[in-house]
This record gives structure tokens, C-alpha cells and sequence, in this order.
């Protein structure tokens, strides 16, 4: 097999990127395939049965936001210019290196964003259903999610059997298992860990290539919380106020919202994103039939205001306020995000009618409004 | 002028408010309209509509509507009309072309959003525009990002049917559209509680084909230089046709055409020959929003074609009539609507190949690209347009704007450096 090639200004990076760089090539040099997605509704079951890693692409960073405004409006979601302009820029290894980015039609952004990504990189689209309800959506969503690994069959050159299928959902499952199990943490009064170790340790999930590997971490890592917790340990004070955080992806407004929530009294308790405590606790049943099609049904469920009507996210919403004891909840907007941010409205309506203190804020990858949204939260939490 | 207080009265409208509109409109259509020269006599149905725009049409569907027919108010060309027509109801275009409805669509939307979306809404919940108040029932689809959710804030306080649009044209596509079709029609039944035949339908496809032919010819003689008519006032006649009945539209517009194709013939022109020619590609520009053809238009430059919703795209490819079935009328409704090269689709080549099509169809000289703001897909799709027409030689100037006046003088001011430099 040819070695692959290192972007032509590697030299550039400083040694963290340079040895995440390394890392990926190797990988690539062994063999590996490598598929690179963006979105919580790609049927990751698919790539794994393909015997490929699935690897979220970069785009939490600021610093490829101005690379990306040189063929972007200035007026689009952070995420969106962030995750193209590492593509533009060659500065993130798993868009470098994949052998294909996995987009879908989520959003007017990401769906408009990928024609341009796939003039830089392979680029296959899911067409994701804009909405659950209707009869025939997830029989379309069944139909997307086959020629997909169609896709991959062929591309690859490969044969994915039910029982691939069904050993990938086992994997992922247990995945999902030692998440849940990490948000588990929270319901306990006072909660076990800060939000920042949570949603950092659960970021770190997506950027593994091996699934099991990172799930026996996690599962340790929760043995040792719940011990250490169990010993009377309380690295997080009673008095705190707790907070559960829904909205757009956090990954890259984690300091400005998660952080600064718990350097002002408070603590996050619980997320409701994409990577949240919802999405993981839909499990699949790997003895199922049609396993395809269990694979296919699991993922049309996610709650993404991308989808109208999207009744259910809200509903879901205060379940998890109630079940995470959380005092309020705070909204955090991506700018340009018109699905959340015209969704927000009835977050609003159901959080107020149900006596939840409720924010919203709507912030971008910047520092320009760190002042602000540190005075908005710290306010937010004194009325709690 | 007929007073029409009553009517506004009995469809529930805030009157208070609605006269601060009425008040402005006749300044604004003279200042814009009524100053330019050697209009054809055909444009006099058209200011004739303008001057009771919120009166003569919705005492007609209020009349329909008391004939035990039925309204349906849509946003979208994607929306087959046919459907409609042929179950006796009345389709009409709904209020969204201005700031006056803005900031009242705030108050339920954020502000960071497409203005036509919030004007739209605005309208709504301001009870300040009679199409709205006069439908029975919205008709909205699943396009963009903004109207998608937005509907679900009209549809809590009005009943509101939502198309699922395709978000690609891949074969299975194209029957999801079909499929779609069908569901409507359902809908549209139960509404009207008439019972659609292949018969009625097939009516219905060839009277919304011939209003579609009408309408083309008269875009088509913008083909011919001197220019028989300003764009401007093809701008008009195209946002009027989806607020009327369809077989006047049609015949308004052939009178408009025949008269048009005479002037041809006469060599007459309301521009001197050789005057600048520009395509507009982009967002709709929803009556009363003609912003951007008055600062062309008086910047020394004529308005040649619009490859936008309220131009080419309305009328364009015409449905198969050969159909005797609902279900082969359904699929040639289909293959005609999804032929609509909208920036919600993915991938859109088709919309770049149209533009360079109808720039040379209509010998344009420039391309303005225009949205509005905050449309994520025309705006993102504008590199891609940039892109095509460099390679094709063809110049552009992209540029974003709101309905608010403001940024009117800097307009004016790219607008003029671009059309100079067209030579």
C-alpha cells in the first residue's frame, strides 16, 4: 500500500497537531479505513461493520474560521466554517486522512457545505428525512441508510454481513452503555463530576478509533467516580446550582458556556445535544430481524430541531430536568443556527410553563462576547 | 376607490394599523412606478391592482368562499396550484415583501433571520393583510431551515399543511415528490370536499399551463433591444400572478404580450437601444419589494430576466398533459415542479446551468446575485455561481439585502460601479 502523504505545511503545526497528524497516518500506513462524519444521525454501525473507523471531523476550533470566510458568507454557523475550514486549511487528521466524509441533509448549512467539501474530499450524502412522524419517512431512511452501505461495499470492496451489523451494534451499545453510565454520575446530589469532565470525556469518544478500547476506559473511568464518590469524595460542592445545558453541539463553545457555568456557581449536570444523554440511551437490539433496519429506526429518532415537527425534544427536555434534579437551563445557540434558534421559542414556552428558569444565548467560536455571555450566565445563576 | 373597511372588519384585521400600510403604498408605487415613461397601456390592469391590492382580489375569495369554496394561502412556487383549482379553490400568494410586517414577525422570531420569513409571519399575527386573514388553510414545505420551523409557529394558531420537499433529485426523489402530490390532493379534498377526477385535474394542468405560457411570453419579449417594457413592471405583472385568478392572469397577460410583441415589430423601446442589460438571480422579491430593480433601473441599466421564484421559475417548464390517470397526473406535476432548480436542493448544478442559459437567451450583460439576508442556501451557493460565470466570462456582482432602506445609497452605489464597468 502507498504511504500517505502529510499536508505540505505539517511543518507549520506545533507538536501537539504534529503528533495527532502522526498518529492518523500510522494508522492509514497499517491499513486502516477511515470514515470521516459530522452529524449524530450517521448510522455509525454501517462504518464499523465496513471494518472502518468512524472519526468526527474537526470544527470546534475558531481558528479556521477565517479560512473558511474566504468562500463563506461571514453569516454562517461557526461549526459549519470551522469544519470546512480545517478541510481547506489540511489542518485537522482525520478530515486529512479519511477516505470519505459522511454528510446528511440536516441542516441549510452543512447540506450547502458539503458541495463545496466535496470539491476538496469524497464526499457521499445521507438524505435524512425532515421529520419522524410521517409514515413514510423511515421506510426513505431505511432506504438511505442501505445504499450507504451499499456505498461502502462497494467502495471498499467489501461484503458487510447481518452479523457484521449485529456485532457493531453490540460494540456500540456498550459504548452507550458507559456514557450513560458517565451521565449516571450527575443524578447523584451532589454531582459526581463537573460538566466539563463530562463533556470532555464524552467529545473524546468521537476522535477513537476503537470503540471498545475507549468503552473499557470509560467504564473505568466511571468505576472510579462512583468509588471515589462512594468514599465519601465531593469534588463538587452541594451548594451549586445545576444546570442542564441544551442547544446546539458544545464542542466548540465549551469554555464560553460549560465553563464559565461552573467558574459562576454552577454546574452541568446533564446535556441535552447531540452527543447527549438521550441520544445514547437509544439502544439497539442486536437480535433484531431486520438489523438494518433497527440501525436505520434508532437513528431517525434523535431529537434535532432540524426536524419538524420536533414535539418530542422539548417533552424530552423536561424529563431530563426532572430526573437530573437541574435548577434551570440555559439554551446555548450557535449563531445562524435558524432550526434552534426559531426552536428556542417553544423550548422557552415548555421550560416556563413548567416553572424552569430558562436562558438563552446565542454565541459564536469568538471571544469577542466572553464579557457578555459571563455576565448573562453569572446573572442566570444568581436567580436560581 | 371602494372602501373595504367592512370586509377587513369581518376577516378579523387590526384596521388601526393596516391603514398606516395602506396610507404608504400609493407614495411609494408612484415614486417607483408612475415616473417612468412610455409604459405600455397593458401595465394599467396592473397599477389598477396595486391601487386596491388588499381590497379587490380578497373580495373575490371572500366571494368564493361564501360560494362554499375554499383558500389556500401559499409561500412556495413548489406548491402545486393545479391541485387546488381543480377541487374549485382558490390559491393565493400570501403578504411578505415588506419591512412594514418586520418587526411585528420579531416578536415570535428571532431577529437574526430571512426577512421575507419574518415579514410573512408578522403579517400573520399582526392581522395586517387580508390573504392571510381570507385562507382557510396555510400551505407550507419543507425548503429552508427558516420557513420549516417558522410554519410551526403559524401552524399553532392557524391550520397549516406542510409539504415535505426533497432535499435532492435523485429518481427516488422525483417519486417522494409524486408521493407528496398525492398526499396533498387529500388534503385538498377533505378541505374543499370536492372529489378530484383525471378529468377536473387535467382541466386544472392546462388552464395553470396556459396562465405559465402567458406569462412567458411576456418575459420573452424582454428578449428584444430596444427593451418593449422595463423590468420593473415584468417584475409586477410576475408578483400580481400569484395573488389572481389564474385564467385572468393568463389573459391580462397575453394582452400585456400582444402588445409587447407590436412594439417589437415597431422597433419601440422604453430604453434607449443598447442600455445595459442585467439578469437578477437569487431570493424572491415578494410584492411590494422592488428595491432592487428601481436602483438598477435608475442607475442606467435594464432589468433583462429574473432567474428567481417570482421570475423564470414560476413559469417554466409546463406539465405533461398526455396524463389520464391522477396517479400519471401526479407524477407529471412531480417531473414538472422538481424541475425547479432551488438552492435547497443538493447538489444544485441545475441552477448555474440555468443562469448561463438565460444570460445568453436574454443577452444580459451582468448577473446580479442577490439574497436576503440570512438565506443560508442562496448564500452559500453564490460562490458556486460566482465560480461558473467567471469561467463563462460573464460578470457578477453578489450582494445581500433586507427590506429595510437603509442600505439603499450603497446599493446604488455598487450597483452603478458594476454596470459602469460592464462598459
Amino acid at each position: 500500500m502507498e504511504e500517505s502523504k502529510l499536508p505540505s505545511t505539517f511543518e507549520e503545526f506545533n507538536d501537539a497537531r504534529k503528533a495527532s497528524f502522526m498518529k492518523v497516518k500510522e494508522f492509514k500506513d497499517a491499513g486502516g479505513r477511515l470514515v470521516g462524519f459530522l452529524c449524530s444521525y450517521t448510522p455509525l454501525e454501517i462504518i464499523d461493520a465496513a471494518g472502518a473507523a468512524s472519526v468526527a471531523l474537526c470544527g470546534t476550533s475558531n481558528e479556521t474560521v477565517p479560512t473558511a470566510e474566504t468562500v463563506f458568507p461571514a453569516n454562517l454557523c461557526p461549526l459549519v466554517k470551522s469544519t470546512y475550514g480545517f478541510a481547506l486549511a489540511d489542518k485537522c487528521p482525520f478530515t486529512y486522512f479519511s477516505d470519505m466524509i459522511v454528510g446528511e441533509t440536516t441542516c441549510d448549512g452543512k447540506k450547502k457545505m458539503y458541495e463545496l467539501l466535496n470539491e476538496l474530499k469524497d464526499v457521499y450524502v445521507l438524505h435524512l428525512p425532515q421529520g419522524q412522524q410521517r409514515a413514510y419517512e423511515a421506510d426513505a431512511w431505511y432506504q438511505d441508510v442501505k445504499l450507504f452501505k451499499e456505498h461502502l461495499e462497494a467502495y471498499y470492496d467489501i461484503v458487510i454481513t447481518d452479523d457484521d451489523l449485529r456485532a457493531a451494534v453490540c460494540r456500540r451499545n456498550r459504548l452507550r452503555q458507559a456514557l450513560l453510565d458517565l451521565y449516571g454520575l450527575q443524578k447523584l446530589t451532589p454531582s459526581a463530576t463537573t460538566g466539563m469532565e463530562l463533556v470532555s470525556s464524552v467529545m473524546a469518544s468521537t476522535f477513537s478509533f476503537d470503540i471498545e478500547a475507549y468503552a473499557a476506559q470509560l467504564e473505568e473511568l466511571v468505576a472510579k467516580r462512583r468509588a471515589a464518590y462512594d468514599a465519601g469524595e465531593r469534588p463538587v460542592g452541594a451548594d451549586r446550582k445545576r444546570v442542564l445545558v441544551t442547544g446546539c453541539p458544545l464542542g466548540g463553545v465549551m469554555n464560553k458556556v460549560v465553563k464559565t457555568i461552573e467558574d459562576n456557581g454552577g454546574v452541568v449536570v446533564c446535556s441535552d445535544d447531540c452527543s447527549g444523554e438521550r441520544t445514547s440511551s437509544m439502544m439497539i437490539d442486536p437480535e433484531a430481524p431486520d438489523i438494518l433496519r433497527a440501525i436505520s429506526d434508532r437513528y431517525l429518532q434523535i431529537h434535532c430541531s432540524v426536524m419538524t415537527p420536533n414535539d418530542g425534544r422539548m417533552e424530552n427536555t423536561l424529563d431530563m430536568v426532572e430526573r437530573y434534579h437541574a435548577d434551570g437551563v440555559i439554551e446555548s445557540i450557535l449563531t445562524a443556527c435558524h432550526t434552534f434558534n426559531v426552536e428556542s421559542a417553544r423550548m422557552e414556552r415548555a421550560m416556563e410553563s413548567h416553572g424552569v428558569p430558562y436562558m438563552r444565548l446565542e454565541t459564536d467560536y469568538s471571544t469577542g462576547d466572553v464579557g457578555q455571555v459571563e455576565t448573562r450566565i453569572a446573572a442566570f445563576i444568581e436567580t436560581l | 376607490m371602494t372602501d373595504y373597511r367592512d370586509m377587513w372588519q369581518d376577516l378579523g384585521m387590526d384596521l388601526e394599523t393596516h391603514d398606516l400600510l395602506c396610507a404608504a403604498l400609493p407614495q411609494s408605487f408612484g415614486d417607483i412606478y408612475l415616473t417612468q415613461e412610455n409604459r405600455p397601456e397593458g401595465m394599467a390592469f396592473y397599477d389598477f391592482v396595486v391601487s386596491e391590492i388588499h381590497g379587490i382580489r380578497p373580495a373575490e375569495l371572500v366571494k368564493l368562499k361564501e360560494d362554499g369554496g375554499k383558500v389556500f394561502g401559499t409561500f412556495c412556487v413548489f406548491v402545486p396550484d393545479e391541485v387546488v383549482v381543480a377541487c374549485g379553490g382558490a390559491v393565493t400568494g400570501l403578504c411578505g415583501g415588506s419591512q412594514f410586517w418586520v418587526p411585528e414577525g420579531e416578536k415570535v422570531l428571532p431577529s437574526g433571520m430571512c426577512p421575507l420569513i419574518k415579514a410573512s409571519l408578522g403579517a400573520h399575527f399582526g392581522k395586517t393583510c387580508p390573504y392571510f386573514s381570507v385562507s382557510d388553510v396555510y400551505v407550507g414545505e419543507t425548503t429552508c431551515d427558516g420557513k420549516k420551523k417558522a410554519y410551526e409557529i403559524l401552524g399553532a394558531d392557524k391550520q397549516t399543511y406542510l409539504m415535505d420537499m426533497p432535499q435532492m433529485k435523485r429518481p427516488q426523489d422525483y417519486e417522494k415528490w409524486t408521493g407528496g402530490i398525492s398526499a396533498f390532493a387529500r388534503m385538498v379534498q377533505e378541505v374543499t370536499g370536492v372529489e378530484l377526477t383525471a378529468e377536473k385535474l387535467g382541466d386544472a394542468i392546462h388552464l395553470i399551463n396556459e396562465k405559465r405560457q402567458a406569462l412567458a411570453r411576456v418575459h420573452a419579449a424582454r428578449k428584444a433591444d430596444p427593451l418593449p417594457i422595463s423590468g420593473k413592471d415584468v417584475l409586477l405583472m410576475t408578483q400580481i400572478a400569484f395573488f389572481d385568478d389564474p385564467a385572468r392572469c393568463a389573459q391580462m397577460a397575453n394582452a400585456l404580450a400582444d402588445e409587447l410583441e407590436a412594439r417589437i415589430e415597431r422597433g419601440e423601446g422604453v430604453f434607449p437601444k443598447g442600455t445595459k442589460r442585467i439578469l437578477v438571480t437569487g431570493t424572491p422579491l415578494a410584492i411590494p419589494n422592488w428595491k432592487l430593480h428601481h436602483i438598477i433601473e435608475t442607475s442606467g441599466a435594464a432589468v433583462v430576466c429574473e432567474e428567481i421564484c417570482t421570475g423564470t421559475r414560476y413559469f417554466e417548464h409546463l406539465v405533461d398533459e398526455s396524463a389520464t390517470t391522477l396517479e400519471g397526473q401526479f407524477q407529471a406535476l412531480s417531473d414538472r415542479y422538481m424541475q425547479n432548480n432551488c438552492a435547497c436542493f443538493t447538489p444544485n448544478p441545475g441552477r448555474v446551468e440555468d443562469i448561463v442559459r438565460l444570460a445568453r437567451e436574454y443577452r444580459a450583460d451582468g448577473v446580479i446575485d442577490c439574497n436576503l439576508k440570512f438565506c443560508t442556501l442562496y448564500d452559500v451557493e453564490k460562490s458556486s455561481v460566482a465560480a461558473a460565470l467567471e469561467q463563462e466570462g460573464i460578470p457578477c456582482l453578489a450582494l445581500e439585502t433586507d427590506y429595510a432602506d437603509n442600505d439603499s445609497e450603497q446599493l446604488r452605489t455598487r450597483i452603478g460601479a458594476f454596470i459602469e464597468m460592464l462598459g
